[in-house]
């Protein structure tokens, strides 16, 4: 049997038993009428404010996108890693070896830039 | 048509028991956290209810079940529901794929009744968890960075300021630290040449083997655990699984002080609870992990286990019952090397304070991510040096 | 019959999730379904036995969709925005033109592609799934196509290096100082 008809089978079955524990949760609580206060978003004793004055520091974007860049680069690491055994016992262990320096020697000096740039500076 | 359905019936039963072993520790990880955590600050905890307040979980339950429901004004219904589930499905896939014990191999025999045979049996083996999945590392990964989308849906959707920002921060930390675990992962790979969980716990079988140019040193004393090739690895993983799993000292995104409670200020009752099984879902699958990476997954140390059914067979069980026997006992020893782990998770919250968000950002990006590509520098120096075949 | 049962239940789940993705007025929701199809893309690579790429899949789109999605919730005013951002006759002209585009580059590439990875019945048979694949993916790629990998990894620092540059830039109203 295919492992994904189980991972797919399992991702309905948890889906269905978290709708049934929110349906259930709401079938049972109490729903006596609210008052209008209660129902605003939450704030801190004071009237709430407007969602559309939030303001979302830009920080968080770059920090998303750098994610992505070094995440490709990790991602070459791993068949490199599970083929390095079979280059070793070949005895191309140095080839196999400079080509990743080489890749790795680019990803160093993007973070040291990163970091020198002052990029991921949070204030 | 008969194998089809017993395949079925088998790996449908494996499927919910492993999903609801999860969620079944969820009550007790919550029982173990709370008392931890009041014999950390010399407090009793709750000691009222049953003994030692195990009942407390029950009634817990119960509150939870009946707790008004609520949605603020202007949330996205959809989404606001859907989060809770969402949370719920990552660490349950990726639990999955941990195998928690060694596969049972059953040998074909007869089922008779009254002497007369009437039914033999194919050789079957079961494999100790849900599906067994080639990529296993590569699988846990991605599926875990699903689990961001989850608060990032909370957030957005409870229309309400301090979710946003918790849900904002929990991805950006989540992301930064994913980086480095990734990275500290390479060295594991490098070390076991394969991504399936039961190849590598495997090659942790026995006693310490290091491979000096060829020539083989036994250590007797010591089992063949990763922990000893990957020391600064596992502790780089470790450290950025609580980041991921968003727990003290890295639970910016739930920082009381300043965003009240996060992603999931807005929810309550059953969808709060929902939250929390995520997230101890993700402290079972971390556990997990560092077991099965660096401390030889469900074996007992210096004991292969071919050697714990041997053992079984000696007692006088037939084949078939030692195997079940055996696999029994190696999940008893799975469990307990990831309750070590689980209680490791409580007792560091509970004993380290918070980090300020920058100084967190740059823990993650500019010591642990450098720090992990030392490591694989490193290891990949010294497996070169040690395991090339120089000469043709 | 198992096997295209469930490339039909996923393909038909990929073309609903971007359908989705294309009509929905929200864009948060667009982002979502965008995620969904990733992860039904992954699915897919998985059926074909291509484990290493289903992951990857996984793990690369559902961050970059999430950028998408931080991006969405920083630039636009969502209450206000929704309406010009998904409406008028040029935006969906542009919409038309950038989706051609893309249709066209892809299958022209796979038109163009005569090499693939291929992969023996010899050694299909003697390893099992994955290992094989992982095997020819490195030697593919870390001998066949070895100036291309090492030229991503400058392509991706240049990438960082834009993203630095425009993520500082003052321009529009605000006043470079």
């Amino acid at each position: 049997m295919s492992p994904l008809v189980i991972i797919l089978a399992l991702g309905v079955f948890v889906a269905i038993f978290g709708i049934a524990l929110v349906y259930v949760s709401s079938l049972l609580g109490p729903r006596q009428p609210q008052s209008q206060m209660k129902l605003t978003p939450y704030e801190c004793g004071l009237e709430g404010e407007r969602r559309e004055d939030t303001k979302i520091s830009v920080n968080f974007y770059l920090t998303a996108i750098l994610f992505i860049l070094f995440d490709i680069e990790i991602i070459f690491m791993y068949p490199w890693a599970v083929a390095f055994g079979d280059y070793l016992s070949a005895g191309n262990g140095v080839y196999i070896f400079a080509v990743m320096a080489v890749f790795l020697a680019i990803f160093i000096f993007g973070l040291i830039w990163e970091i020198k740039s002052k990029a991921l500076e949070w204030e | 048509m008969g194998q089809d359905v017993f395949e079925i019936t088998i790996n449908a039963v494996k499927m919910v028991a492993i999903f609801l072993l999860m969620v079944q520790l969820v009550p007790v990880l919550v029982w173990v956290e709370r008392r931890g955590s009041a014999f950390i600050q010399n407090r009793f905890g709750p000691n009222r209810v049953g003994p030692l307040g195990l009942t407390q979980l029950l009634a817990d339950a119960v509150k939870f079940l009946f707790k008004e429901e609520y949605i603020p004004n202007g949330a996205n219904r959809l989404l606001f529901y859907g989060a809770p589930v969402m949370a719920l499905v990552p660490g349950a896939l990726a639990f999955g794929s941990l195998p928690l014990s060694m596969p049972i191999k059953i040998e074909p025999f007869s089922i008779s009744i009254l002497g007369m045979s009437i039914a033999t049996t194919k050789a079957y083996t079961f494999a100790f968890q849900s599906f067994d999945i080639g990529i296993g590392i590569v699988f846990v990964l991605g599926v875990s960075s699903l689990g961001a989308y989850a608060l990032l849906m909370a957030g957005w959707s409870s229309n309400n300021k301090y979710s946003l920002y918790g849900a904002l921060r929990a991805s950006a930390q989540m992301i930064s630290y994913e980086l480095a675990l990734g990275l500290s992962l390479v060295g594991v790979l490098l070390l076991y040449n394969t991504f399936t969980f039961s190849e590598m716990i495997n090659l942790q079988q026995g006693p310490l083997t290091i491979n000096v140019m060829g020539a083989v040193k036994e250590i007797s004393f010591l089992p063949n655990w990763g922990i000893f090739f990957q020391p600064l690895g596992a502790i780089i993983l470790f450290s950025a699984m609580f980041a991921e799993t968003n727990r003290l000292p890295f639970d910016l995104p739930e920082a009381e002080a300043e965003l009240v409670a996060g992603y999931h200020t807005a929810y309550g009752g059953l969808k709060m609870l929902m939250f929390y099984i995520g997230e101890y879902g993700h402290m079972l699958v971390a556990s997990g992990l560092m077991v099965t990476f660096y401390f030889g997954g469900y074996n007992l140390p210096l004991i292969d286990s071919a050697q714990v059914v041997e053992h079984f067979v000696g007692h006088g069980l037939s084949a078939n019952a030692a195997a079940v026997m055996g696999a029994l006992a190696l999940f008893v020893v799975f469990l307990a090397k990831v309750l070590v782990f689980l209680w490791i998770f409580i007792w560091v919250r509970w004993s380290l304070p918070r980090f300020r968000y920058d100084q967190l950002m740059d823990l993650g990006w500019k010591t642990m991510l450098p720090w992990a590509l030392a490591n694989t520098i490193v290891t990949a120096v010294v497996i070169l040096v040690l395991r090339n075949k120089w000469v043709h | 019959m198992e096997n295209s049962l469930l490339f039909y239940v996923l393909s038909t789940l990929i073309v609903l999730f971007s359908f989705g993705m294309l009509v929905a007025a929200n864009p948060v929701f667009s982002a979502l379904f965008l995620a969904l199809t990733m992860v039904g893309l992954a699915g897919l690579f998985f059926h074909l036995e291509a484990y290493f790429i289903a992951g990857v899949q996984l793990i690369v789109y559902a961050g970059a969709v999430m950028v998408l999605f931080v991006m969405v919730l920083m630039l636009f005013d969502l209450k206000k925005e929704i309406a010009p951002f998904s409406r008028g006759t040029l935006a969906g002209f542009v919409k038309l033109v950038c989706a051609g585009a893309l249709f066209g580059l892809i299958i022209g590439a796979a038109k163009h592609s005569t090499e693939m990875m291929m992969i023996t019945p010899e050694q299909a048979a003697s390893q099992s799934g994955y290992a094989v694949e992982m095997k020819a993916l490195a030697t593919l790629l870390f001998t066949k196509y070895l100036l291309a990998f090492e030229v991503l990894g400058v392509l991706l620092l240049l990438i960082a290096v834009g993203v630095v540059a425009v993520s500082r830039a003052k321009g529009g109203t605000h006043v470079r100082s």
